[in-house]
């Protein structure tokens, strides 16, 4: 009998393991106190982790696949959040992955982290904005407060007093990066 | 990414010297698309839409350029907030405050102000309904001396009618000279038949002969 070759048919996915509900669900105490990746972060270089504070089961859905409320520390590029995240409209993704235990130490030992995003307080208006700005007030080159969304794993803050910020912003494209300079070959 | 646009750019021009063509060959395949309705095609219905690879450089440059248009519009949105606020702060158009007495005078000058153009409105309406009142006076007069128009006139001609029966009533036929009647009619037959020729001559009674001529 020759060798039976299984041929996939469909869409591929970069999700990688089990969802949530599989992982706790065998899990004894529903496995509080044990640590969660999800696969999709594992491309940073800092480590991303989660660990299991409290799981709450959710009754099965007939159309739907099976979800559950965990509460997790998370840890995210290096960064320990300070306030323990509930997932629950992410807990069906299939791209969970249970860490054994004598394996945590990967990623414990890991002391990479983040680097905080320094914005400057000020930014120019926009050219014809400005010329109403300028003919109004009479303020030659009017600026405005940088103004960006915060959120809990963002790493980004306004520059205080006398600091300097490290990423340069302007009414325009902006520089970029030199990984990504040779895009602009020949334009700018 | 933008290097790719100039490569596609460049592929499609190059192709369209191929066929001979000037560079921009459009070519419509808006009804020949498969409608919504219909399903999936049978040759296409195992086919996997490949994923294309973002490179890491133009990943790395999409999200730059992201989060730097994101800034850049929540800072002007806020900007702009903000000088709304200022606005409504300063300005003074909507919330005047007044004392009393002034919001009495206030409203006293509001009420002469409309007395007087509720006089000024009734003189106007006065004018206007005494001038309709005459235009309907005159109407309604036309109209009757019309109708006793009309009225002599129909006893006119009933008059006329009546008069005209009177005078024939004096041939008329009675019990009286019923028989004299008679006599005459029988005295004085009355032939009615008559031939015509081709040239078109009546020729009254049965019996008569054409005049020779």
């Amino acid at each position: 009998m020759s060798q039976k070759v299984i041929k996939y048919i469909g869409r591929t996915t970069d999700f990688r393991g089990n969802t949530l509900w599989e992982i706790v669900g065998n899990l004894p105490d529903w496995g509080i106190g044990r640590m969660v990746i999800r696969n999709m972060f594992q491309r940073y270089p800092e480590p991303c982790y989660m660990r299991i504070l409290k799981v709450q089961a959710v009754d099965e859905q007939a159309d739907n696949e099976r979800k559950v409320r965990v509460t997790v520390e998370k840890t995210w590029r290096g960064v320990t959040q300070p306030k323990p995240v509930e997932i629950y409209s992410t807990s069906y993704k299939a791209d969970y992955e249970l860490v054994p235990i004598d394996q945590e130490h990967k990623y414990l030992d890991n002391k990479k982290k983040v680097g905080s995003v320094v914005l400057p307080t000020k930014i120019e208006l926009p050219p014809l904005l400005r010329e109403y700005v300028k003919d109004e007030s009479g303020d030659p080159n009017p600026l405005i407060n940088v103004h960006f969304k915060k959120t809990h794993n963002k790493q980004a803050r306004l520059a205080k007093d006398g600091e300097q910020a490290t990423l340069q912003l302007s009414m325009d494209i902006g520089k970029p990066t030199s990984v990504s300079a040779k895009l602009y070959d020949g334009l700018i | 990414m933008l290097r790719a646009g100039c490569q596609l750019f460049n592929q499609s021009t190059v192709a369209a010297a191929k066929t001979g063509s000037n560079n921009f060959a459009l070519e419509f395949v808006r009804w020949r698309r498969k409608p919504r309705w219909l399903p999936v095609a049978k040759s296409k219905l195992f086919r996997v839409p490949e994923r294309k690879k973002q490179s890491e450089e133009e990943r790395t440059e999409l999200m730059r350029l992201h989060n730097h248009y994101k800034t850049q519009l929540r800072s002007v949105r806020q900007y702009l907030r903000e000088e709304v606020v200022r606005q409504q702060e300063t300005s003074t158009a909507d919330h005047i405050v007044l004392t009393p007495e002034q919001e009495e005078a206030e409203f006293q000058r509001c009420v002469e102000i409309n007395a007087a153009w509720n006089a000024k409105i009734a003189i106007e309406r006065e004018k206007r309904l005494a001038k309709e009142r005459e235009e309907k006076v005159a109407y309604v007069q036309e109209r009757l001396d019309a109708r006793r128009v009309r009225e002599e006139e129909r006893r006119e001609r009933a008059d006329e009618r009546v008069r005209f029966e009177i005078e024939q009533s004096k041939s008329f036929i009675t019990r009286e000279n019923l028989d004299a009647a008679i006599e005459t009619a029988l005295a004085n037959p009355v032939d009615h038949n008559f031939a015509i020729d081709l040239a078109g001559n009546m020729i009254k009674g049965r019996s008569t002969q054409p005049s020779s001529n």
